[in-house]
């Protein structure tokens, strides 16, 4: 039983930012129909994430881990009859626990603030002489003055101001 | 033509061999690819896109900033990358407040400028309409005559189709199985051509054995219902995670027996003749004997 008393009922407001309409949302479930990762287990639903949004229920929002299984093929927002934009429902759900829970943080945010990517593509250079390129690509990796600029950039973000312990560099 | 090649960070890392294979084919149909210096991680979605936006569109506009100074297209191979990309630029076009507001945070602390120009484009765009079936033939050496494969879309590319679509249909997309057909192949269809390979995002980390079922489900399909020699895709994931799956896959169930899978760009390379120890050599399930199979045709 939902007490709606107790709900947030701001929250949708705080949650989806730039997305189509979420209000239009019917949970007609056309979004978990076509998603791969309604496969996992617990499911990703976007059309759940969408009722906890709109009801308000912040608390049951912040312990779901769901929208981190996305696989990002946005097949819902193109499938979505409405117009809500499910996709970027998730990206937007994840943003805003990542607002509210630093655990939710990616460290991937980190590693980018770092070297400028995710992956170590200036430490496989051997791999890379072997099929006949340069050691390391002309990406940020080759250019460490611009990869100063590029955190300094950074630094004047909200993510990068408010989790500073994060970001080293 | 002239483009620039956007790395991001798998293809760079991973599977050099597909970077090798994109530097070596593009020039030889007329396309130079151009780099892109200083160029950054696109951001993938699950990094700065799922913790800030404006941060997330500072790291797309860095990027754009780079090409719009060299005044070329942007041109990736990776799924991810174009989706991060072209749906980075539609943010930003669309929304005058948030796109000053990045335009403020690369001006004053990086010394760049985003002017809005930037263009971003997959690289099957590029070869289907820029360079076209017809040229494609003609710069083989070892063409595919007499061979059959599957083909595979990358999502990224297809959906949502209003932001980042170039098929007519994203229900029917035909451009990946055009290029495969210039090359000599058949491309067989199956039941589920259009089935996400779903190796991008949280899914495999999250939940390995629904995201393997997931997979299988596909692979078995492709197995039952077509005789095709290979699986061609054009998307870092889609290589990487098709060719992991069926090795998966063969370990549970011995009875299958997984296919070689390649990257568009790394067989149109080795159609064109180029050493395959430089444009073939990473993947999990072997290619060797297709190869050779391959460069044996054409003699």
């Amino acid at each position: 039983m939902i007490d709606l008393s107790k709900v947030d009922a701001g929250l949708w407001r705080e949650v989806v930012e730039s997305c189509g309409d979420i209000r239009h949302c019917f949970t007609c479930s056309t979004c978990v129909a076509g998603c791969p990762a309604a496969e996992a287990s617990p499911p990703l639903f976007v059309r759940d994430l969408v009722r906890k949004v709109l009801l308000g229920l912040s608390e049951s929002l912040l312990e779901d881990e769901t929208p981190w299984l996305c696989v990002t093929c946005s097949a819902c927002e193109e499938m979505c009859p409405m117009g809500v934009k499910p996709f970027e429902i998730c990206l937007a759900v994840r943003r805003w626990q990542a607002r509210n829970d630093e655990s939710f943080i990616p460290a991937s945010v980190a590693e980018i603030f770092e070297t400028g990517h995710t992956q170590p593509v200036d430490r496989v250079r051997e791999k890379r002489r072997a099929v006949g390129l340069e050691e390391v690509p002309p990406t940020i990796a080759r250019f460490p003055e611009m990869l100063e600029k590029f955190r300094e950039m950074l630094r004047e973000t909200d993510l990068v101001k408010n989790n500073e312990f994060m970001f080293k560099g | 033509m002239k483009y620039g090649l956007f790395l991001g960070c798998n293809v760079p890392a991973v599977r050099p061999d597909v970077e090798r294979a994109i530097r070596l084919s593009m020039p030889r149909l007329g396309a130079e690819m151009a780099d892109l210096p200083g160029s950054v991680c696109c951001p993938a979605f699950g990094s700065f896109p799922s913790a800030d936006e404006t941060a997330s569109l500072a790291v797309s506009a860095w990027n754009f900033s780079i090409a719009e100074d060299l005044g070329v297209p942007m041109v990736t191979q990776c799924g991810s990358c174009y989706s991060s990309l072209r749906m980075a630029l539609e943010r930003l076009h669309g929304d005058d407040a948030l796109r000053e507001k990045v335009q403020g945070l690369l001006r004053g602390k990086a010394g760049r400028e985003f002017r809005g120009t930037a263009e971003v484009r997959h690289i099957t765009d590029v070869l289907f309409n820029d360079i076209g079936a017809e040229r494609i033939r003609g710069s083989l050496e070892f063409p595919l005559d007499g061979m059959s494969a599957v083909v595979q879309y990358p999502c990224h590319t297809l959906y949502p189709s209003e932001i980042v679509g170039f098929e007519e249909s994203s229900g029917r997309p035909r451009m990946l199985r055009g290029l495969v057909e210039a090359l000599g192949a058949e491309v067989r269809p199956y039941s589920r051509e259009l089935q996400c390979c779903g190796g991008a995002g949280g899914f495999v980390k999250g939940s390995f054995a629904g995201a393997s079922e997931y997979a299988f489900r596909k692979l078995r399909a492709l197995r039952a219902e077509t005789d095709a020699g290979m699986i061609v895709v054009s998307c870092i994931t889609c290589l990487e995670h098709m060719d992991r799956m069926q090795a998966e896959l063969a370990k549970k169930d011995p009875a299958y027996v997984p296919l070689p899978v390649f990257d568009y760009n790394q067989l149109l390379a080795v159609c064109m003749g180029f050493d395959p120890a430089e444009v073939a050599s990473i993947s999990t399930v072997p290619r060797e004997a297709l190869v050779e199979r391959i460069r044996g045709a054409g003699r």
